[in-house]
């Protein structure tokens, strides 16, 4: 039975938005074939009837295993690159002036999937900070299947071709039989756990910098709100708050203003306190 | 690099997964199904010889239908279209890949040669200086496919002295 | 925009002249370094990029990106080497001879895209 308009809509739809892959027509049978396995781990037996109840009762897990069926190998590093380069040219100059008293970073990447985020982020923040500070990285994700992989930290020859300057890979990955796999050195300062954003978070210290990103589109409005208002619970005043280029918390949160960052935008508390406050670091 | 580290089949496996996603079957939906020893005759075949540090060979072998088959996918051509010399090519493009990837986890010092490729039906394939030490064998759009590792016996002599 | 392919394969200059191509890149190719700098030297426009393979017969790809980086008239192109050779110090060598970026066989076109983006050679709205 092949997939009806509808429900390819809905699948080109959601993978256009959520990793800006685009299945032009003629790719029913691809996602047919992708979503088959999908549907059977669910419990049901054809796409259709797999479809009907994900756009009935959309959950979080469903849709990104959606997504995930349908990008395998197409995850990239230093998504989108310009929030990266934001970090750099300016949000981790104006952190390091705040936090010059404790010299310490700490960062969560929110839904991090494989690793590449919260290791491309290590990456980021050990060429940038100077000698003598410390960072921890923590990567969570809604997905075992995924925490245990980016735990890992080994990718394949084709993952580590995506988006990951060659002179950072010889840097900051070694050889593991046909697999590149994160140093030891990096490793230290990333860790990861499980969990579902939309649901009562852990405690935890709070963040310098939140990498938030391609994730709050799984949610309804009511989630997203509940996701942003968790979150922002566990950003510093002054911290950062980085969503996906398609993403906005305009609409959905008041509590956030959005900020120049770089080329791109970010996003801040609006009780921030201006950078540069000493004694609060 | 002890002698522990040649590549398993589960090596080999991967190495292939990646050329197929990459060249012959980009949307997964026909990938190369491991089945045992190749059912079938290899009918064309390409090898790459590896010298230095370590001595053999990578070859990939395969039915006169795969290998234009593969020819098609990787020139993204129908296959009536493809020519004699667009198969060799190609094969023997296929071999250098696999067998890059499999030197790279050789101990260093190792050299990949260019690729050699037979396309007379019937051929099959004989290293009679060689032993077999892992081959990963399958179907491919139904055709026999088996891409294999063979070791020098000088070289294996040596180890078991050392 | 021109780019020049160097690889002993016929099947992979084809791949990577398809490409290019729809990054709007015309193209020229060679078979091995020596050759690729004979078509050099005959252009009046050269290429802004060169992708070149590293085990080729006549000149290897290392040798091709240390002449060319030495040539004041060419060592402006940008250099990407496309080859099955992974191992890291290969890579480190490579980089260290003035190759601008490393792909590894085998790559996706997707792949291929996002290395050429990191060196500002894909223009911007462009996918494949």
């Amino acid at each position: 039975m092949s997939l009806s308009a509808a429900d390819f809509t809905f699948v080109s739809g959601l993978v256009r938005r959520e990793a800006a892959i685009v299945l032009g027509p003629g790719k029913e049978y691809l996602v047919e074939a992708r979503l088959l396995p999908v549907a059977r781990q669910a419990g049901v037996s054809s796409v259709a009837e797999f479809l009907a109840r994900v756009q009935q009762r959309p959950e979080p897990g469903a849709l990104s295993g959606i997504v995930d069926a349908l990008t395998t190998n197409e995850t990239s590093w230093f998504r989108d690159r310009e929030p990266f380069a934001a970090l750099t040219e300016s949000v981790l100059p104006q952190l390091v002036a705040a936090r010059a008293a404790s010299r310490r970073l700490r960062v969560w990447s929110a839904a991090c999937s494989s690793g590449q985020e919260p290791y491309g982020l290590a990456i980021t923040l050990q060429q940038f900070l100077p000698a003598g500070w410390t960072y921890e990285i923590l990567g969570s994700d809604i997905s075992h299947e995924m925490i245990e992989r980016a735990r890992t930290g080994a990718y394949s020859q084709i993952e580590v071709n995506r988006g990951l300057p060659a002179n950072l890979l010889v840097h900051y990955f070694e050889r593991a039989g046909a697999h590149w796999r994160i140093t030891p050195t990096l490793r230290r300062n990333v860790s990861f756990q499980r969990m579902n954003l939309a649901a009562p978070l852990p405690v935890m210290a709070p963040f310098d910098l939140i990498f938030l990103r391609n994730v709050l589109i799984y949610f309804d409005v009511d989630t997203k709100r509940t996701v942003l208002r968790n979150v922002g619970k566990l950003l510093r005043p002054d911290g950062w708050l980085f969503l996906g280029a398609a993403e906005t918390t305009i609409g959905v949160d008041d509590s956030y203003e959005r900020v120049a960052a770089g080329r791109t935008s970010a996003y801040r508390l609006r009780t921030a306190v201006p950078a540069g406050i000493a004694g609060k670091g | 690099m002890s002698v522990d580290t040649v590549p398993t089949v589960e090596d080999l496996t991967e190495i292939c997964d990646q050329v197929w996603a990459s060249y012959l079957d980009p949307e997964g939906l026909n990938p190369l199904l491991p089945v045992g020893p190749m059912a079938g005759i290899g009918e064309m075949f390409a090898a790459v010889s590896i010298t230095g540090s370590w001595h053999g060979h990578v070859v990939v072998t395969c039915s006169a239908n795969a290998a234009r088959q593969a020819a098609a996918a990787f020139l993204v051509m129908e296959p009536e279209e493809v020519s004699g010399d667009d198969v060799a090519d190609v094969l023997g493009e296929l071999a250098n890949i696999v067998g890059g990837n499999v030197k790279s986890m050789l101990p260093s010092g190792c050299f990949v040669s260019l690729p050699h490729v037979v396309t007379n039906p019937g051929a099959s394939t004989r290293f009679p200086s060689a032993v077999q030490i892992c081959e990963l064998a399958g179907t491919w759009l139904d055709e026999p496919v088996s891409i294999s590792m063979w070791q020098s016996n000088g070289d294996r002599a040596e180890v078991r002295a050392a | 925009m021109l780019a020049i392919v160097v690889d002993d394969s016929r099947a992979m200059r084809l791949i990577l002249r398809r490409i290019v191509g729809q990054l709007g890149f015309d193209v020229i190719e060679a078979g091995d370094g020596k050759e690729a700098l004979d078509a050099l030297a005959g252009l009046d426009d050269l290429p802004q990029l060169a992708l070149v393979d590293w085990n080729m017969p006549n000149m290897n790809g290392l040798e091709f990106v240390s002449a060319v980086r030495a040539d004041a008239r060419l060592r402006e192109m940008t250099l990407v080497m496309v080859t099955t050779e992974s191992e890291q110090s290969q890579i480190v060598r490579a980089l260290a001879a003035g190759a601008h970026e490393y792909v590894i066989k085998p790559f996706t076109a997707g792949a291929m895209v996002e290395k050429l983006a990191l060196l500002g050679l894909v223009p911007s709205g462009v996918t494949i």
